[in-house]
């Protein structure tokens, strides 16, 4: 197990290229010890491309690695637990077979593989399968299989690569639960995803990849401070009065059957609903516009993309610096989060400091 | 010690595939087609030039199939696990030597119960079968470096063009290569020279395991040039496959 407020992922500047085209460009980042970091970023970002750098599979570009303070990448493989994205394993084997040879090479061996072998099989919820050849699993049975794997040596840190792609529900279940057993018995998780619901369940804190670079970072625990915007479901919506509301705000807007009210403040939301009640008018919902995690994503995205079109990452007054590229809740709390800046830029009101979670 | 296991971990998974069954199906082939009793007994030159022939040719074939199966992306869950590049290109390897040689094993028993060459013991099927496993060896060796998990493609189109330069005498010859410039025909002589010394353990191998003639030094020389030549095939294959970006076949990031 990691110790306490040691960096187990270090990565400086770190920049990526495939002949021409440049997949990461001067990223870098931290991950604590014990702490459970999402890498958020939509489909060829460069997520895997990060997990195979910190793994050693590929070589940087430029900048610097440094994984459970080495930054011989290749040694400390069998310190790390990787689960990849695509499960493809040896199928022509059982999974006890499977575990038990991946076990000789994590150095394991006689009565002590044995016994992990039967650890991580019960942990996995495999008991019932694991003499079945590997061909005969479902994409589910096949992920927790790449859980235990991944676990047999005991390892300091944990590569996640999207764990619930292709899952059904119940085997995307099954498997975020095992994954939250791992957080909660304190191991170092680094998990790529592009499911906002994972790093909700999952991540103490979430970091944007777009572009190359981390355009934002955040406290998962900030985030998820309830969105002031809402959705308004009503049963008609008559064009008078439609106009009506949209003469309230600038952040209103109307569908035949639907309202938004972004910029919302507990003023406005009153006006809105006391005009649709005057008018007769029925309210079937009331929800959340998006989730805060989705707009700081969205926003994040966003942003990346138009301070890359602009030509400069000097846009709009913001930093020049990947992490500074957007406002960042910093491991140390020195920062902002991208929500407070987001609520104050769509709000006018800030939600207060960043706190650190417990 | 780890690329021994993987080895063993590959061979297991070839032969539960039944992709195997090629290998024993052309070895039973050979056998009935070339070596089985037609009338007269074979002689151990004919049975080695046969073999000769066959276990390169079933090389080049097995050591595809293992680079194949080496190059899919179940090998990063492997290099994962702390097995270091260096024991997963030699486990390919070896899991590829092992089943030629095994066939060729096969091969040499079945003669050997059916219809046993007259003048061969066992200890001149030992003087021939080990240059054979040396060509095995070197074939497998140099078709791994070629790989596309080993060299990159420039590396790979350059090294396979002086190979073509270096057997090239063979091709341009005659009235061709006199039409030449004469110093373009002294800058052809000595490159196909430079180039062709690699080949010679080769082929030198294969005429001593049809010959099993070790009378002069040469033939010792030989066998020392022939491993050493594997050990530096396998030496390059290793250091490329080291220092590159690993991005199995399918399973690019």
């Amino acid at each position: 197990m990691s110790r306490e407020n040691d960096v187990v992922i270090e990565i400086d500047d770190l920049s990526k290229s495939y002949g021409h085209h440049e997949v990461l460009r001067g990223l870098s980042l931290r991950v604590e010890a014990g702490e459970v970091y999402g890498l958020l970023g939509p489909n060829g970002a460069g997520k895997s491309t990060l997990l195979h750098l910190l793994l050693g599979f590929l070589k940087p570009t430029a900048g610097h690695v440094r994984v459970l303070g080495s930054s011989n990448l290749e040694r400390m493989r069998a310190q790390i637990g990787y689960i990849p994205e695509r499960q493809r394993y040896h199928t022509r084997y059982t999974a006890r077979e499977y575990l038990r040879f991946m076990g000789e090479m994590n150095g394991l061996y006689g009565s002590a593989l044995s016994n992990r072998l039967d650890e991580l099989i019960i942990l996995v919820d495999l008991e019932a399968d694991a003499n079945r050849m590997l061909s005969t699993f479902s994409k589910g049975m096949l992920q927790r299989l790449g859980v235990a794997q991944a676990l047999l040596g005991d390892p300091n840190l944990l590569l996640i690569d999207e764990p619930t792609s292709g899952l059904d529900p119940v085997g995307q279940r099954a498997v975020l639960d095992l994954l939250a057993s791992l957080r909660d018995r304190g191991h170092t998780v680094f998990l790529c995803t592009h499911y906002l619901h994972e790093i909700e369940y999952l991540c103490d804190r979430v970091g944007v990849l777009a572009r190359g670079q981390i355009a934002a970072e955040a406290w998962v625990h900030d985030l998820r401070i309830p969105s002031s915007n809402v959705m308004i479901e009503v049963d008609r919506l008559e064009p008078e009065l439609r106009t009506q509301l949209q003469t309230l705000s600038m952040g209103i807007t109307c569908e035949p059957r639907i309202i938004q009210i972004r910029q919302n403040t507990p003023q406005l939301q009153t006006e809105v609903l006391q005009l649709l009640i005057n008018a007769g008018v029925a309210i079937l919902s009331l929800a959340p516009l998006e989730s805060p995690l989705e707009q700081f994503y969205s926003q994040a995205v966003q942003t990346r993309i138009q301070m890359q079109h602009a030509g400069s990452t000097d846009d709009a007054g913001l930093s020049t610096t990947a992490h500074e590229s957007m406002p960042v809740a910093r491991p140390t709390g020195e920062g902002e989060t991208l929500l407070n800046e987001l609520l104050r830029r769509n709000s006018g009101s800030a939600n207060g400091e960043t706190n650190k979670p417990e | 010690m780890r690329s021994l296991r993987f080895t063993g971990f590959m061979l297991l998974e070839y032969i539960r595939s039944g992709r195997v069954a090629l290998e024993i199906i052309a070895t039973l082939v050979v056998f009935f087609v070339f070596l089985r009793r037609v009338g007269i007994s074979m002689n151990a030159e004919y049975f080695f030039s046969v073999t000769g022939v066959y276990a390169p040719i079933l090389t080049l074939y097995t050591t595809a199939a293992f680079i194949g199966l080496g190059d899919r992306p179940q090998g990063y869950v492997l290099l994962a696990h702390g097995m270091s590049r260096t024991s997963y290109l030699l486990g390919i390897f070896g899991s590829a030597f092992s089943i030629v040689a095994g066939s060729y094993g096969i091969l040499s028993v079945m003669a050997a119960l059916f219809n046993r060459p007259l003048d061969l013991n066992i200890f001149g099927w030992m003087l021939g079968t080990l240059p054979l496993l040396l060509n095995i060896a070197l074939l497998a060796a140099l078709m791994l470096m070629l790989s596309p998990l080993v060299f990159p493609s420039a590396w790979r189109l350059t090294v396979l063009g002086l190979i073509a330069l270096a057997f090239s005498s063979n091709f341009i010859g005659g009235p061709i290569f006199e039409s030449l410039p004469s110093l373009v025909r002294a800058i052809l002589r000595a490159v196909q020279a430079v180039l062709g010394g690699p080949l010679v353990p080769a082929f030198y191998g294969f005429q001593l395991t049809v010959t099993r003639d070790y009378s002069s030094m040469t033939a010792v020389a030989n066998i020392l040039a022939q491993v050493s030549l594997l050990i530096a095939l396998l030496g390059l294959a290793i250091y490329s496959f080291s220092r590159r970006d690993l991005m199995f076949s399918d399973g690019a990031p």
